[in-house]
């Protein structure tokens, strides 16, 4: 990395905001990165929700969009487990997913989580969501 | 009973008379069809709930009872022999015997009325069997549906969303490719509304489902009443 490139990312870091996508479909976290990016935030995706503690830990996101069905770690355990550990629960984490009955809102009310999107969403319901925590 | 139909059949025309005139007055009246054994095989008798044979000329009533099928309902009121009796109830198991005694009509009517109730309660319990494998088969097909939701609403976020991302800078689109997309993107968001249709639907089939559930529930825990 040369020096300009150090001080591109610094300013990029002191102006956007980071937003970590977590989805299990790289399609989906290009999709959403895509529509975030004009918007003058930093998209960062993630496709294996495993990995999610040691990501936040390396970009320091100031909003998580987590995916609920994905395989291996589902979002909602995903979302309890952030939201029980002190280190990672103050970022506002907001469920993107297809799962739309009150019932699955509800359960994701009850694991910690600050917003539920549901697939499909528009771009305004996507930008919506996101601007009310960054 | 109204949809049931009897046929009698007898060379009598006094023991037809009897019975059909019992029958009339009576609060409900199956369908009934009168036929004598010159014209039995011949006759339209469109599959009977029930038979009632009465006296027959000499040497008919074997002919009559081997043209019938073995599972036919049947009511016997021609005279016979005990040992003949017997021999026709292993053929035909559902046969009943009614002795011509002075009560004969009033025995007859009871037993065919029963036999009917029968038939009718068999009918409406296939014709509910039949009904259920229908709606198991659409139920399938629901859940299938409702499975597929999720895929479904995954595909129609990558197509909505990419249109939109498209849309965000027409400068680099011809006016078709614009036009194009713009279809995408309004036919997308028809089918999302489809899809949230259905969705509305489903759940509001849930509740419907858990409601009768509960009704059911309260009625089998009402206590009866004893008499």
């Amino acid at each position: 990395m040369q020096f300009s490139d150090v001080e591109n990312c610094a300013e990029r870091m002191s102006v956007q905001k980071k937003v970590l996508i977590v989805d299990d479909s790289p399609a989906q976290v290009k999709l959403i990165q895509g529509l975030l990016e004009p918007e003058g935030y930093w998209p960062v995706g993630l496709s294996d929700p495993r990995r999610v503690e040691e990501a936040i830990a390396m970009e320091r996101p100031c909003l998580i969009l987590l995916d609920v069905v994905m395989p291996d770690r589902n979002g909602f355990q995903v979302c309890r487990e952030l939201k029980s550990n002190a280190e990672f629960n103050s970022i506002p984490v907001i469920l993107v997913t297809s799962k739309d009955t009150a019932s699955d809102r509800y359960w994701g009310q009850q694991q910690g989580a600050d917003g539920y999107v549901t697939k499909p969403f528009t771009r305004d319901e996507l930008l919506r969501a996101v601007r009310r925590f960054a | 009973m109204r949809n049931t139909n009897v046929l009698i059949l007898t060379d009598d025309a006094e023991f037809a008379r009897l019975l059909t005139a019992c029958w009339q007055v009576e609060r409900q009246l199956p369908g009934i069809c009168l036929v004598t054994s010159e014209f039995w095989k011949e006759a339209d008798t469109s599959s009977p709930d029930l038979i009632v044979v009465g006296p027959l000329k000499d040497g008919k009533l074997g002919d009559v009872l081997r043209s019938m099928e073995p599972n036919t309902a049947l009511i016997l009121c021609a005279p016979s022999e005990a040992s003949e009796l017997g021999l026709l109830r292993k053929k035909y198991p559902k046969l009943l015997h009614v002795p011509l005694r002075e009560d004969w009509t009033q025995v007859v009517l009871l037993l065919a009325g029963e036999s009917l109730r029968r038939t009718e309660a068999l009918k409406l319990a296939r014709q509910a069997e039949r009904h259920a494998a229908q709606y198991a088969n659409q139920a399938t097909l629901g859940r299938y549906m409702y499975d597929m939701k999720h895929n479904m609403n995954n595909a129609l976020t990558s197509l909505l969303g990419n249109a939109e991302l498209l849309l965000l800078e027409p400068g680099g689109l011809s006016a078709q490719s614009l036009a194009q997309i713009k279809t995408i993107h309004t036919m997308a968001l028809r089918i999302n509304e489809v899809m949230q249709r259905f969705s509305s639907l489903a759940s509001e089939l849930r509740e419907g489902e858990t409601q009768s559930q509960v009704e059911t529930e309260e009625v089998n825990s009402t206590p009866t009443p004893r008499r």
